[in-house]
């Protein structure tokens, strides 16, 4: 890849061949606003919260959709744009209700919000019309709070882009516009899958993840995991987040290497069956055919020397183990080396055969 | 959720098997379904999502940014009326409430709903009932229904260019030949080079508002080796005070076709495609037969004008959607997406159509290229004032005599334009101001009447020329009011695309409409609203991603710039000193 | 690209994805399935092929390769064997014989068969619609021959492969949890390997490969096998002709079951191990396209739960083998197994941070293995194999005139153990039910919502009915996700194929009858809602 220079803010920084402006700005560390951006789309230029000016140009231009090119020099945050920026933030403020959003109030702030506190803007000027579009949408999953909508269409695209699913669109226009699926219906129904992407794309709470928001203000600060996803074989990484030792929700790792940003409804919300209530929580031995809690002593001491008299009445080959093609390589690790070095045989199989 | 039991509707697919190798189908598709059906039911929609290989749900909202495209059917037809500049300085109401009872031999359902501008300025007030334009409606005289008029020959004896023979009956192709038509193509096949030679002497610049040297677009396509390559006419003319593409097409079409198939054969186009408003009706079934005719006559087709070379051109009909006449909405509606503007570059000449080189003009544009081929580009030059090359048609409404279009040189004066062309008020009234570029280029206010019509001089005054409308505002009006009708048409016509745009014309909107009402006597909301203005006005026209945003704050800049005491009036509540109030004058 | 047997926007949505967007890039798609699964909305090209007569229909598509000139001679001179026997078997097996078997017309056999040949990259994705079989193998190695007489073997975006269907079923594989292969694949039988883990051992390894997992259970059944250790497999449920497991489950001595969950299969243990979930334990999984990727904890295991590592090491100590057991981490573990498999032999935690690389990684600075079989195969060149037709083991008769053919649901996984418990799934799909195409419906006198009793040489279940075109004439569908209510697998056909002792999942001969709704059922409307069209 051909390496080329341009002047940002007055330094000389250089870019790869197809490296947006804005992606020049942002791998620097500079400060550039963006709404409508996200870096597993298209650029679309739609907030127009990246302009930048480039000498020669009339105009500010969005950055997102600006391409680098030797030579250019390109100046952000100059007085004039951060006022311009502000403004544009206070306009999106304006669109929406001015109440406390459930996303804010559970999760930490959103991306309008950050913007909001970064500029130093409420919700004070430009008020008229807003978005009055909420949505009660009956899906287990997603909700739709359409009021807190500022139609950056970073839902619409990830379902596109990302997920390929084109189950919902951009109705309308100007001031009327809205996000729908085919015909308007509900979620179910319609080609969309639940997968959830669109809720961790969009920048305000006018989408969010039911599961996460109806933990309410709990304390304790959320951490984030890296792993990977426990369903098909595809092998999606994930994020795991959890508070206070307990799962609350997932998302997707943005440059997973299979998955690149994308999960399915069953990785995106199928994990709280890990704190189901009917979790087996103590090792447990029949006793006059009751299935009766014991300690862990008592369960691995009766069951090595069941085992032992097994092997020893009935041979190596009486044995056998069948191992989990859902547990970790180390369980199936574990359980071959325990058939082979410890009953002697080569007795164990796992569950690909069905 | 569907049991899977599909319904397919066998006319449906019909219209795609006829229409789907045709060029640019899509709109064609859509229209032919809701022509039958009266509306796009959901199993067509289906087949037509299968076909195009469209998501169903994509093809949904693309539907519906249209205004005429219907989802529900409909069978008896509201009445539709224009509510914009020029038909708002009509008693709108009280033609809504008379238009009911008034027998136009047309079935409606008696509701009436209001419409963004038709095109139609010169004959206020136009009514829409299903695909039928009446005219001229007036509170108290509903049933007074007029025709469109001819352009009047100029009083001055200037030389014409688009209009030389328009009165003639040049609309039907005989009396078309009888003036010389249909010549210039064998020039274009011949001599390509020379024909850019001549267009680039001419001066001609595009005349659908931004004005590019339209040669210099010619030849860039000409030079791409990608293709197939399109000729498109942005036939959509859709701002409100703009009618002259409708006039140049009801009564010049074959100069419009020879204009595009020149440009076919300079640039190796082997199809011309006519984006058409949908609110011409009339003018899609005459330019058919225009097209049909000159099809038939050999002037265009396999071997256009014997030059053994290939030109075809179809009409595309929008839905009703300004944003469309923006080229790049224009060919992404055509392609069957979402009519958002494109990012700019790469440029239609390069990535135009289907990504491909694409040359865009106005009507207007190719209907001055005959003209110029014939008489060269140095005499099309010298018909402008001084530095100014040719003419230009602009279309004027509002307080006027007489209401029309009128073909001046460039830079005749805008008093000369309003009163010896247009015979200035009927009633003698002071003109207060003019919008200009239809209402997108801002006003003109009284003292500076005698501008010269050209770009430069308009910029030079903070406004913008564009299209060439112009609606008059007599002494009377209320320039608040005036200003409120071209911001709400903005507003309404906003694509929603960039955030500047859709959130700023709204809020322009209503900071005018509180201003409005606080006359009334209603309290003024915010603290500061000309700062708020200026704020919105700033962002508008410096990060709005095309045309409509940035050109929104002409609108109220010159509002300011001429009126400040009428604003400030407003703000303080004392506009009853003020003319107008958003009266009518009827 | 040619999916196969692949239900793939249900079963690997984000495969799908790729897919998906593969097609809008403008790739041609030929979805090879006997329902109308919604990838068909995507596909240049559905063929709707009758149950179990892939070879005749690949067979067929070889032919009219080599017919058309479309075979790369020159990689097939190189890499392969058996080509003239190839050519010659092949020439019974036209387009107009395939469609007398399969039922796809002769035209579309032969469009899709020049579409893969004359492709310059042509992958081929199949899952389980390919392997649970009895002639599983031979599916599989028909579509080898196509790929290797067009070339397709050994470069990116082509090849023949297997989406796998659970997270570490591949790993379970890689580490060793099989009969005949120590861990990485090395032969049980092959005295190098038995040496190589004797030594590591410390003690004598069995030379003979142990049995597979269902002649295990019939070893259960007639004695030979007294004990098992399951590990997080609901066996009972997941395996077919519930009423054989039951048997044999029931006749063990002794039963120990490791799991989350008190599943239908550790109802009948002796002991039952708490396991951790996933989110509770550090560690890998392997997927389909052979990365090792980390897991790690992120939560507390729930009371006394443990890793599964742990409480196998633990029975291992009190057994007093004399064998080394004693770690004091998953990494230990996972270090050892990387000392023993070549193909794991580069990697530990640190290189499997990010999941970037793929088996095989035989040393610490390889980059990994993205394509297999790039200049040449394990075992020298690729055989064409001379594949006969064969057909299901089960065919519709008078008294059981239907297809019956399993699958999964998009939001309903396995036996809905994990989508079943977390919230929300299960107002996607509430239950069971049948997919009835309307033809065969109409002929019982079906509806949507109706109850229907389906019936199999083995058993009886009850469930709700939808119709929908999704199933084609004759080939009923149902999952096996609510065996609470709907135990499909009661009537799935036990029979395998010979070589990997797979079972028919895929194809069993049913009887459909109506029945008046049973009681104890909730007057649940049959389909709520699913996410997902159903085309």
């Amino acid at each position: 890849m051909s390496e080329s220079k341009m002047n940002l803010d007055g330094q000389d920084v250089t870019f790869q061949e197809g490296e947006t402006v804005l992606e020049v700005a942002r791998r620097l560390g500079t400060f550039v606003p963006t709404l409508c951006w996200d870096e597993r789309l298209e650029p679309f230029g739609s907030c127009r919260l990246c302009v930048v000016e480039v000498e020669g140009h009339r105009m500010p231009a969005s950055s997102c959709t600006l391409g680098a090119a030797e030579g250019m020099v390109v100046r952000t945050g100059s007085d004039k744009l951060r006022k311009m920026q502000s403004t544009l933030v206070e306009m999106v403020l304006s669109e929406n209700p001015g109440d406390e959003c459930p996303r804010c109030r559970d999760l930490g702030s959103c991306e309008v919000h950050d913007l909001a506190t970064e500029f130093k803007v409420g919700r004070n000027r430009f008020l008229g019309a807003t978005s009055n579009a909420s949505m009660d949408d009956s899906n287990p999953f997603l909700l739709r709070d359409y009021d807190r909508c500022i139609s950056c269409y970073r839902c619409v695209r990830i379902c596109d882009e990302v997920e390929a699913d084109h189950a919902i669109t951009m109705t309308g226009r100007g001031w009327n516009k809205g996000i729908a699926t085919a015909f308007d219906g509900l979620l179910m129904g319609s080609d969309c899958t639940l997968c959830g992407q669109c809720i961790y794309t969009c920048p305000t709470g006018a989408l969010a993840d039911k599961k996460m928001v109806n933990q309410g203000s709990v304390p304790g600060e959320i951490e984030v995991t890296r792993s990977v996803c426990p369903y098909c074989g595809t092998g999606c990484s994930i994020n795991l987040h959890s508070r206070d030792g307990k799962m609350i929700g997932v998302t997707p790792v943005l440059g997973g290497p299979v998955n690149a940003g994308a999960l399915c409804v069953k990785g995106q919300f199928g994990f709280d069956f890990v704190n189901s209530d009917d979790r087996l929580t103590r090792p447990l031995i029949r006793k006059q055919g009751k299935l009766t809690p014991v300690s862990w002593n008592e369960a691995l001491d009766y069951t090595a020397s069941r085992l032992k008299s097994i092997k020893a009445d009935h041979g190596p080959k009486a044995f056998y183990a069948i191992a989990s093609g859902r547990a970790p390589g180390e369980s199936a690790y574990m359980l071959q080396k325990f058939t082979r070095a410890v009953m002697n045989s080569n007795q164990i199989d796992n569950c690909s055969r069905g | 959720m569907k049991t899977g039991i599909e319904v397919k509707d066998p006319v449906t697919d019909g219209i795609l098997d006829r229409l789907m190798e045709q060029p640019a189908p899509f709109l064609e598709v859509l229209h032919a379904i809701q022509d039958h059906h009266g509306y796009l039911p959901e199993p067509a929609l289906r087949q037509v999502a299968e076909r195009f290989k469209i998501p169903i749900s994509d093809l949904y909202g693309t539907v519906t940014f249209y205004h005429y495209f219907q989802l529900e059917p409909k069978p008896i037809p509201d009445i539709r009326i224009c509510e914009n500049s020029a038909c708002c300085l009509h008693d709108l109401d009280a033609i809504s409430r008379e238009v009911v009872d008034v027998d136009l031999g047309v079935a409606h359902s008696g509701q009436v709903e209001k419409i963004s501008c038709p095109g139609r300025c010169d004959m206020p007030v136009p009514i829409l009932i299903g695909e039928k334009f009446f005219h001229g409606a007036r509170a108290g005289a509903v049933e007074n229904m007029t025709a469109a008029t001819m352009p009047l020959p100029p009083e001055t004896g200037l030389e014409e260019c688009l209009f030389r023979d328009i009165r003639d009956g040049i609309d039907t192709l005989a009396g078309a030949l009888s003036h010389g038509a249909w010549e210039s193509p064998k020039l274009a096949a011949s001599d390509p080079q020379e024909v850019l030679a001549q267009m680039n002497e001419s001066g001609l610049t595009g005349r659908g508002g931004a004005g590019f040297p339209t040669g210099v677009k010619w030849e860039a396509v000409r030079s791409e080796t990608r293709g197939p390559k399109y000729i498109i006419c942005n036939a959509d003319e859709s701002e409100v005070g703009c009618f002259k593409d409708r006039l140049l097409m009801a009564h010049s079409p074959h100069a419009m076709l020879e204009g595009m198939a020149c440009a076919g054969l300079v640039t190796g186009a082997k199809i011309g495609i006519v984006y058409l408003r949908w609110e011409y009706p009339e003018i899609l079934e005459s330019l058919q037969v225009a097209i049909d005719e000159a099809t038939q006559a050999g002037l265009l087709g396999d071997d256009v004008c014997g030059t053994g070379r290939p030109f075809r051109i179809v009409i595309r009909r929008g839905a009703g959607a300004y944003i469309c006449g923006e080229e790049t909405s224009l060919l992404n509606s055509l392609e069957g997406k979402h009519p958002f503007p494109r990012e700019k570059p790469p440029f239609p000449t390069t990535h135009g159509l289907f990504d491909l080189p694409t040359v865009v003009n106005n009507v207007e544009t190719f209907c001055a290229v005959p003209a110029i081929l014939e008489k060269g580009g140095a005499w099309f030059q010298a018909l402008g004032l001084g530095e100014n090359a040719g003419t230009r048609v602009f279309s004027v409404s509002g307080d006027i005599s007489h209401p029309g279009n009128y073909e001046v040189p460039v830079g005749t004066s805008l008093r000369e334009l309003l009163q010896t062309y247009a015979g200035g008020t009927p009633d003698g009234k002071a003109i207060q101001g003019v919008t200009m570029a239809g209402i997108s280029g801002g006003f003109v206010g009284a003292a500076d009447l005698d501008v010269a019509l050209d770009p430069g001089s308009l910029t030079e005054l903070g406004a913008m020329l564009g299209a060439g409308g112009i609606i008059v505002h007599d002494e009377t009006r209320c320039m608040i009011q005036a200003a409120r009708e071209s911001m709400h048409f903005l507003a309404q016509e906003s694509c929603g695309k960039c955030f500047p745009c859709r959130i700023g014309t709204v809020r322009v909107t209503e900071l005018l409409d509180e201003l409005i009402e606080h006359s009334a006597g209603n309290p003024v909301i915010r603290d500061n609203p000309l700062e708020e203005l200026a704020d919105l006005e700033e962002v508008l026209g410096e990060t709005s991603a095309c045309g409509l945003g940035l050109a929104a704050p002409f609108i109220t800049r010159t509002m300011k710039k001429y009126w400040p005491d009428v604003v400030q009036d407003y703000i303080d509540g004392q506009s009853a000193k003020n003319p107008g109030k958003g009266d009518s004058v009827e | 690209m040619l999916c196969v047997g692949t239900n793939m926007t249900e079963c690997h949505p984000i495969i799908a994805v790729r897919v998906k967007k593969a097609v809008r890039k403008g790739a041609k798609l030929y979805v090879v399935d006997p329902r109308k699964i919604p990838l068909t909305q995507y596909a240049t090209g559905h063929l709707p092929l009758k149950l179990g007569s892939d070879v005749a229909l690949f067979n067929a598509m070889a032919n009219v390769i080599i017919q058309e000139g479309l075979a790369d001679l020159d990689y097939i001179e190189n890499r392969t064997e058996g080509f003239e026997q190839l050519k010659d078997h092949l020439v019974p097996f036209t387009p107009e014989y395939a469609e007398g078997v399969t039922g796809v017309p002769a035209d579309l056999i032969r469009e899709c068969a020049i579409a893969y040949g004359s492709a310059e990259r042509a992958g081929i994705y199949y899952t389980l619609g390919i392997t649970e079989h009895i002639c599983g193998v031979s599916n599989v190695q028909s579509l080898c021959n196509l790929a290797l007489i067009t070339g397709n073997l050994g470069k990116s975006s082509a090849g023949v492969n297997p989406l796998r269907g659970q997270n570490n079923i591949q790993g379970a594989g890689d580490c060793g949890a099989l009969p005949n292969n120590y861990p990485g694949f090395q032969a049980v039988d092959d005295p190098a390997s038995q040496l190589k883990f004797e030594k590591a051992y410390g003690v004598p390894m069995d030379p003979k490969n142990g049995i597979t997992k269902i002649a295990a259970l019939d070893h259960a059944v007639d004695g030979r096998v007294k004990s098992m250790w399951i590990v997080g497999e609901n066996t009972l449920v997941t395996d077919p002709d519930v009423k054989h497991t039951t048997k044999a489950l029931e006749a063990l001595d002794f039963l120990v079951v490791q799991d989350m969950f008190l599943t239908d299969t550790a109802e009948k243990a002796d002991v039952i191990f708490p396991a951790a979930a996933f989110t509770e334990v550090d560690g890998f999984f392997t997927n389909s396209d052979r990365r090792v990727q980390r897991l790690r904890q992120a939560a507390v295991p729930p009371g006394e739960a443990k890793a599964d590592w742990w409480i196998i090491a633990e029975v291992a100590k009190r057994m007093e083998s004399g064998v080394h057991f004693d770690y004091s981490s998953s990494e230990e573990v996972f270090d050892e197994l990387a000392s023993l498999s070549p193909i794991y032999a580069g990697l530990n935690y640190d290189r499997i941070e990010s999941g970037d690389l793929a088996w095989p990684v035989p040393h610490l600075d390889h980059p990994g293995t993205p394509v297999l079989h790039e200049d040449e195969f394990v075992n020298g060149k690729g055989k064409l194999q001379l594949l006969e037709y064969v057909p299901p083991s089960e065919n519709p008769d008078d008294e059981y005139p239907y297809y019956l053919t399993t699958g999964r649901r998009l939001p309903t996984y396995h036996t809905n153990t994990m989508t079943g418990r977390s919230s929300g799934f299960r107002i996607l799909v509430p239950n069971e039910w049948l997919e009835v195409h309307p033809a065969d419906a109409e002929k019982l006198k079906l509806e949507d919502g109706d109850w229907a009793k389906i019936r199999s040489r083995r058993g009886e279940v009850m469930t709700r009915v939808t119709v929908t075109k999704t199933s084609p004439r004759g080939t009923m569908f149902m999952s096996f996700a609510f065996p609470e209510e709907t135990m499909t697998n009661d009537i799935t056909n036990p029979d395998v194929d010979p070589i990997t002792e797979t079972p028919e999942f895929k194809v069993a001969a049913v009887e459909v009858t109506r029945i008046e709704s049973p009681t104890g059922f909730a007057a649940e409307p049959a389909l709520r809602a699913s996410p997902g069209r159903d085309h």
